[in-house]
């Protein structure tokens, strides 16, 4: 079989690993974990989307995952296509959204603290200002010279920040890939079905058997935890 | 949504194949060979794609510093293509058909003198206009091995890739499920599991 068509026959499992972090997320209140980095929180706000062939759901809000509709469609056989995420941890507050499919990320907005300038406003070429007054060629290779100094500072900030975000999701793929592709995901789905229906599901005994299936790492150690709270 | 300011929208892509030893140079030198080349009204091509500067892409003069970040190339994907509007092409055609016809005394034109006929008519209009240019930020980490397109058009980005493995002579696989379950790596019995893994049904009944 051709890479191209690996890809296809297996992009849905990246609608069942956003719905997992939906379930995970509400299930725990809005603190996930990872062996790596503690505890954090982490929740949908603002939209999610779910399809099924060419129809779809989109749900806005401030918690739009917790909406009536936004399970309901999950018993018509939607599944999330693409869901916004806030992600809280230590100081740090990011948000993105997350396409499933291709696991495409858009609108990451990083807890940046150097050119912290927002997207460019589009320049009113009829408000262009006069050109300076001509200054020294020395001050103006300088003054380029710090601009560029800054820029790449700016982009090595932003840079490490993106990996960092990356190596959160990775985590949480590689936790559900060993969920997914464990024995313990049958008794999974059994549980994300009734959590789809409205039903209680037991999060304790949730969490006891996803770490076994996980070879008891998941756990976060006690220190990360107590800090996270 | 570009990569030095601003929220970030993108796509990643894995690299494949090493570096050479020398890469710093003839990177530097592949570059160059596909920087930007502004399309000409003359020739056939109606869109091409290049390379330009970062954040920058009426920039095309790229030097070392502008791309080598440490360990980063950056570059701008830019993209120029005539687009000459539909009803104004016709209309022009329309009238050059009948300047044509009138002092041809004929009725009608045949299949290739009307191909003939678009095709200066359409070489006129572009000499006219300007091209439509589009850009977007790409960086590359050496060491993650990771290429990061700052655009969320499969479509663009499937003119990227061919572009840079044209100047670097390296593979880029687009990141899917499929493609990072690979790279974190899946051990011998979940890569049994992985490749016979079917959806899980939520809803009660099939619907």
């Amino acid at each position: 079989m051709q890479l191209t068509d690996r890809i296809e026959k297996r992009r849905f499992v990246g609608r069942e690993f956003l719905l997992w972090l939906w379930f995970e997320s509400e299930l725990f209140d809005g603190t996930l974990t990872t062996k790596e980095h503690g505890s954090f929180g982490f929740w949908i706000e603002r939209q999610i989307i779910l399809t099924r062939a060419k129809e779809a759901t989109r749900i806005a809000g401030v918690q739009p995952a917790a909406a009536r509709e936004a399970k309901e469609s999950l018993l018509l056989g939607k599944m999330p296509e693409a869901a916004a995420f806030h992600i809280s941890m230590g100081n740090h507050e990011t948000t993105f959204t997350l396409k499933a499919e291709r696991l495409l990320v858009t609108g990451l907005k990083l807890p940046t603290v150097l050119g912290t300038t927002p997207d460019a406003p589009p320049v009113d070429l009829s408000k262009a200002r006069r050109p300076p007054p001509r200054r020294k060629r020395e001050e103006v290779a300088r003054q380029e010279q710090r601009e560029s100094d800054e820029a790449h500072e700016s982009f090595y900030e932003r840079m490490q920040l993106t990996r960092d975000f990356e190596a959160v999701l990775e985590a949480l793929y590689r936790d559900f890939l060993t969920l997914r592709l464990g024995e313990a995901w049958e008794g999974v789905a059994v549980q994300l079905r009734a959590w789809a229906a409205g039903e209680d599901v037991d999060a304790e005994a949730y969490r006891a058997e996803r770490d076994r299936s996980m070879g008891g790492a998941r756990r976060a150690p006690a220190r990360a935890r107590a800090a996270a709270r | 949504m570009p990569a030095l300011k601003g929220s970030l929208t993108y796509a990643r892509y894995f690299v494949e194949g090493d570096l050479p030893e020398d890469f710093k140079e003839k990177f530097g030198k592949a570059i160059r060979l596909r920087a930007m080349k502004p399309l000409d009204p003359d020739e056939e091509a109606a869109e091409r794609s290049g390379w330009c500067r970062v954040g920058d892409p009426l920039e095309v003069d790229l030097g070392y510093e502008e791309v080598f970040y440490n360990s980063y190339v950056n570059l701008g994907f830019r993209t120029d293509r005539w687009a000459i509007p539909g009803p104004l092409l016709r209309a022009k055609l329309r009238d050059a058909e009948s300047v044509y016809l009138k002092k041809a005394g004929r009725e009608r034109l045949s299949r290739k003198e009307k191909g003939e006929l678009k095709e200066l008519v359409t070489k006129k209009l572009r000499r006219e206009l300007t091209p439509a240019t589009r850009a977007a930020d790409v960086s590359w980490s050496l060491d993650e091995g990771i290429v990061r397109f700052f655009s969320a058009s499969p479509k663009e980005g499937a003119k990227m890739e061919g572009l840079f493995t044209k100047t670097f002579a390296l593979k880029l696989v687009p990141e899917a499920p499929y493609t990072l379950a690979a790279r974190l790596g899946l051990s011998r019995a979940q890569d049994k599991l992985w490749a016979d893994l079917e959806p899980t049904a939520i809803a009660a009944e099939e619907v």
